[in-house]
């Protein structure tokens, strides 16, 4: 038993974070399994999932972002685990439609070409949709507990940081004064604003800057209800029910990045619960006894040279690791062995108990 | 120019500089463009750790050849545009009144624009025989290349558009502009090594170089036999304990040869790119020295796969 096992039985919402290709999502999909197992009822939202593993959760691009439940995951009568897949643009299309007060609105600001844009590609798009999903998610009380995986590594700290950014964001005077009502830009009166416009319209060109008037002119009917419910889930990312797992691998620029986030996370104030190291290499037993220096080339010969690099590459792997745990202080540091394939239910199955 | 892109954990900057070192041996003068702000290529090439000011990170001794490297933010990208475009005194009162992020941030694609639009300056400035770029990451590479494609076609006039114009002209010159796709003989890599691929070729029409495999493992005969007839066929004897250890490690490698093996197999088959296979190197963290190993491989002649073009 880990620190895990009492983190899938007790917590109410579980942030995997970590660099990219260390096997986060297939973590993040194990705890869940995990927590359903444990006769919880689970969802666990990933944001790129590996195309097998979605085929394994039940999500794809054409599942429209409604949460599935994944069939035959266990076999408790009371757990359950679904699965959701965070696609920004049709979360984004589907939030304006809800809060956009009337449907003439909902469809202006659809067919902006700036929200266009922003809806499926801008930075931070699918941070805040993220928020607005954790938000709707946890105060649901559908859940016993919500299993967010985040996209990797410094995007998930925009994503921790988007909520407090959004409440900023929101309170910038430029964007109150691009907010003003009126349809003309000559009503804003606001010196550094129009210093401001006068820039982007010389760098951008006079459309760009009426297309981003009217954009965020039109979310401010929005403005109130999103702020709000940032500065909630700002809480919730913050509460004692939340348990943030960092994953890793043992390779120099995973660790190097492991370490910026654990840094990232301490600072945010954001409650670490474990960290884990998967894709370990596993150390071979030692040739012992045997005197086999200057052996001549040949089918032998292969195989001290491999079974070498791979000593070598374990007592590597090892030291970086230690770089990490020193680091992890109190907080458990579980190590995961390279296994051969964690994409479908039964590997999911196998990575959990390793995990918990 | 260069553009090396791939999936995070793939190992995209190890093969930028890696790519970087063989064209410096070839004697060209090579500047390496890491446009998320990571330092690490510089200490990766023997050098600090880069910034936004250019550094010389290897001389070739004897090939005239050099690597120099920097980082390019779309920050930075954007006080060098508002420089040239004239802006200087008012950089600092625009920003007194709005962030950076409030700037570019209101107008999508724009970072990614400006990031491109100074690597076409350098480009244009001919600052070096050959610009390589570090891509970024994930789910980013693609948006990153489309991001001037698609803001042509956004908007209709104004320099953001006169910008997006020369950034499109110089990524579809295909004698100008290539793209390395850089993978790992992995199941998932290889899935998101043909997607992007589909992307950037017949997407955004961007022109593939050779594919590059990192981490491959190496084969031979040793890895395809046990212990005791290894040791029969040298003609040694081996105590009990040693065949143990060393069959365990043979079998190990033998799982991931065969996995390997098989996405060979699809690449062939799903994505027929000439190829060029990096080894696997026993280490955690890379040094210069063992960039030096894989610049040697990248040497070596790309394989064709059957219906590969040319």
């Amino acid at each position: 038993m880990t620190a895990l096992d009492s983190v899938v039985r007790e917590a109410s919402l579980i942030v995997t974070c970590g660099p990219g290709g260390v096997g986060k999502t297939s973590t993040a999909a194990a705890l869940a399994l995990a927590a359903a197992d444990a006769g919880r009822k689970v969802i666990v939202v990933t944001v790129d999932p590996a195309r097998r593993l979605a085929d394994t959760l039940g999500i794809d691009n054409s599942a429209g972002g409604d949460p599935v439940e994944v069939a035959g995951a266990t076999k408790r009568r009371k757990g359950s685990l679904w699965a959701q897949m965070l696609d920004a643009e049709s979360t984004f299309d589907r939030l304006i439609v809800d809060r956009a007060g009337d449907a003439q609105r909902a469809k202006a600001i659809l067919a902006n070409p700036i929200y266009r844009s922003i809806a499926g590609s801008l930075a931070g798009a699918q941070e805040y949709m993220a928020i607005e999903r954790l938000h709707q998610l946890s105060t649901s009380g559908e859940w016993d507990l919500i299993i967010i995986d985040t996209p990797p590594s410094r995007h998930a700290i925009d994503l921790l940081g988007a909520p407090d950014r959004l409440v900023t964001f929101f309170s910038h005077p430029v964007y109150r004064v691009l907010t003003v009502p009126g349809r003309s830009l000559a009503r804003i009166t606001n010196a550094g604003a129009n210093t401001f416009l006068w820039a982007i319209r010389r760098l951008a060109g006079a459309q760009v800057v009426e297309d981003t008037v009217e954009f965020f002119r039109s979310l401010s009917s929005m403005e109130a209800g999103l702020r709000q419910r940032a500065a909630e889930t700002s809480k919730i990312l913050r509460s004692d029910g939340t348990a943030f797992v960092l994953v890793s691998s043992p390779r120099a620029e995973a660790i190097d990045e492991a370490v910026h986030l654990k840094t990232a996370l301490h600072a945010g104030g954001f409650p670490l619960a474990a960290t884990v190291i998967n894709l370990v290499h596993p150390t071979p037993s030692p040739l012992t006894g045997s005197k086999l220096k200057g052996l001549a080339a040949g089918p032998l010969a292969d195989q001290l040279a491999l079974h070498a690099d791979l000593s070598m590459l374990a007592v590597d792997e090892a030291r970086e690791m230690d770089t990490l745990r020193t680091l992890a202080g109190e907080v458990p540091v579980i190590e995961v062995p390279l296994l051969d394939d964690v994409q479908d239910l039964a590997g999911l199955a196998a990575l959990g108990r390793l995990l918990c | 120019m260069l553009t090396v892109v791939g999936k995070g954990g793939v190992g995209t900057s190890t093969a930028a500089a890696s790519l970087a070192l063989l064209a410096a041996r070839g004697g060209a003068d090579v500047l390496l463009v890491s446009v998320d702000g990571k330092p690490g290529l510089g200490p990766l090439l023997g050098g600090e750790p880069l910034t936004g000011d250019e550094q010389l990170l290897r001389l070739i001794d004897g090939s005239g050849g050099r690597v120099r490297g920097r980082t390019i933010t779309p920050k930075q990208a954007f006080g060098d545009y508002l420089e040239l475009k004239g802006f200087g005194s008012l950089l600092r009162r625009a920003a007194s009144a709005a962030s950076f992020d409030v700037i570019a941030g209101s107008t999508p694609g724009m970072e990614h624009l400006l990031v491109l639009g100074k690597i076409k300056e350098l480009d244009r400035a001919k600052a070096a025989d050959l610009i390589i770029v570090d891509a970024p990451p994930a789910g980013h590479a693609a948006p990153f290349l489309r991001s001037a494609t698609a803001l042509r076609a956004a908007v209709a006039g104004g320099p953001v558009r006169d910008q997006a114009n020369e950034v499109c002209a110089m990524l579809e010159d295909h004698s100008r502009s290539q793209c390395v796709l850089v993978t790992l003989p992995e199941e998932t890599p290889v899935n998101e090594a043909i997607e992007l691929a589909a992307d950037l070729r017949d997407d955004i029409g961007l022109a593939l170089a050779p594919l590059v495999v990192n981490a491959c493992w190496a084969d031979s005969p040793g890895a395809r036999m046990s212990a005791a007839a290894a040791a029969k066929q040298q003609g040694v004897t081996l105590p009990v304990a040693a065949r143990r250890a060393l069959d365990e490690a043979v079998a190990f490698v033998r799982v991931r040869l065969d996995a390997q093996a098989e996405q060979f197999a699809r690449l062939d088959a799903e994505l027929p790119l000439p190829r060029v296979h990096l080894p696997r190197l026993p280490v955690a963290r890379l040094f210069p020295q063992h960039l030096d190993v894989l610049a040697d491989a990248l040497a070596v002649e790309p394989m064709v796969p059957e219906g590969a073009g040319s």
